[in-house]
């Protein structure tokens, strides 16, 4: 699939977060936005999902696109996780094809087995975000977005997950935020 | 400890009860609790006691029952369609305000007495549950439901894992004044009305005879059937919650709006 977002404007009051933002987002390819904090790459993924409306601009999902809204697995800014569910039901929640067998063997490639049945607010920021991107990766999508999906993850975990993400990819689009660069090489870099 | 403790504050109390009987010393003012113990006693012993307070019960509980699926249902539906919402809410502030006295006069008039306290019961237990239900929904984590959203998460499964740890609490908090409610309603519907084998037509009757023992033995047979009922409600919620909420669940919407993320190295 490709999605175009042709001359995206956005402003909150006087402050402007993008302006004249291009970008052709295709199959095969990956993307890592970078940029200050404030810097509008959380604003770009709302839009992409369709959750904020540009002030101008538009976002084309091209070919004979099937959903009216971007069909994606989503790493949020926070986590986003029903905190006193466990990791495997968190997965199994956001998809009627998610069973808890394969929620389980999908978490364990990340976290501790010890960790998955576990409600989610006893886990470190760490293992939550783990689950956040496995809960992504576990559904079928037509793309993966993930906004500082590495945050709190040390080095080891961060190339592991890196690494799961890259395989669940497929040939899907992958769109990553992140400060840091380490183990992203892959992807084409886009400052904002 | 906590036990002797409670014992001997209701002890207390029935002594400081039991001395004011005796200082007033007139039956129709003021009957003691061993008096109205034994008017209790006595009147368990009737065939018309047991009738009566099963079919009060059987009244009050269909009412609260009533009550509570219109108040979740409208709610419900109130949050979702703003529209309608805007309709419901002045029904809500009116049947608020409107004092219970009125509705059994009217609903007297309308329906007559056989099915009057089902139907003010049902009155008084509609806006509490419709309260709770949109307040309970609107508190919901906005950041989840946008989850849900983006996910495309089914509906049971929203509700099961999103709206369901979010109503709890407010129901847990809004049955237990509804039962109570609901069953003081209730009587007092069954005194205005006196539809017959009731516990409201029991007590009318013990005010008409000036039965004070009597008046005393009805209000502690409301209050205990208030409380049995009120208990068995919160269990039956208690249980819905175990069954589908985990035990560390409650503070979601807190953790999930205060979270930051947190390093684990």
């Amino acid at each position: 699939m490709t999605i175009d977002l042709e001359n995206i404007s956005k402003s909150y009051g006087a402050r402007k977060v993008l302006e004249n933002f291009n970008l052709e987002i295709e199959n095969d390819h990956s993307y890592v936005i970078t940029g200050a904090s404030g810097s509008g790459k959380t604003t770009l993924i709302r839009i992409l999902l369709s959750l904020e409306e540009p002030d101008s601009g538009r976002v084309h999902l091209m070919g004979d696109y099937k959903y009216p809204y971007l069909n994606a697995g989503v790493v949020f800014q926070e986590n986003r996780l029903c905190e006193q569910f466990s990791a495997v039901q968190n997965v199994v929640m956001v998809n009627k094809k998610n069973s808890v067998k394969v929620a389980e063997e999908e978490l364990l490639r990340l976290l501790p087995e010890d960790a998955i049945h576990k409600p989610v607010s006893e886990l470190s920021g760490g293992m939550k975000r783990r689950v956040a991107i496995v809960r992504a990766c576990a559904i079928p999508s037509d793309m993966l977005i993930m906004d500082e999906p590495f945050t709190g993850l040390d080095l080891d975990n961060r190339i592991k997950a890196i690494e799961y993400i890259r395989e669940k990819q497929g040939r899907n689009p992958l769109l990553i935020t992140s400060h840091d660069m380490e183990g992203l090489d892959f992807c084409r870099r886009i400052e904002l | 400890m906590k036990i002797i403790k409670k014992t001997g504050i209701v002890a207390f109390w029935l002594l400081v009860w039991q001395l004011l009987a005796i200082i007033i010393h007139n039956k129709i003012l003021l009957a003691g609790p061993a008096e109205s113990l034994n008017a209790l006693i006595q009147m368990a012993k009737t065939p018309d006691f047991s009738a009566s307070v099963v079919t009060s019960m059987l009244h009050i509980v269909a009412g609260v029952v009533i009550g509570c699926v219109l108040g979740i249902v409208l709610g419900a539906i109130a949050l979702k369609y703003r529209i309608v919402g805007e309709f419901i809410s002045p029904v809500v502030t009116t049947v608020k305000s409107v004092p219970v006295a009125s509705f059994v006069v009217l609903i007297l008039i309308w329906i007559g007495s056989d099915n009057l306290s089902t139907v003010i019961v049902a009155l008084v237990v509609f806006p509490i549950l419709y309260l709770a239900t949109t307040n309970g929904l609107s508190a919901t984590d906005d950041k989840l439901l946008e989850m849900a959203h983006v996910y495309r998460m089914p509906s049971a499964n929203k509700i099961r894992y999103i709206y369901f740890p979010a109503l709890i609490p407010s129901y847990m908090s809004a049955i237990s004044v509804a039962v109570g409610m609901g069953f003081k309603s209730g009587a007092a519907a069954e005194v205005i009305g006196q539809p017959l084998l009731t516990m409201g037509n029991g007590l009318y009757r013990s005010k008409i005879n000036l039965d004070t023992a009597e008046v005393f033995a009805w209000t502690f047979t409301i209050v205990l059937a208030s409380f049995v009922v009120e208990k068995i409600f919160i269990m039956i919620i208690s249980i819905i919650k175990k069954m589908f909420v985990p035990a560390s669940a409650n503070n979601q919407a807190v953790n999930n709006k205060d979270e930051e993320v947190q390093d684990d190295n």
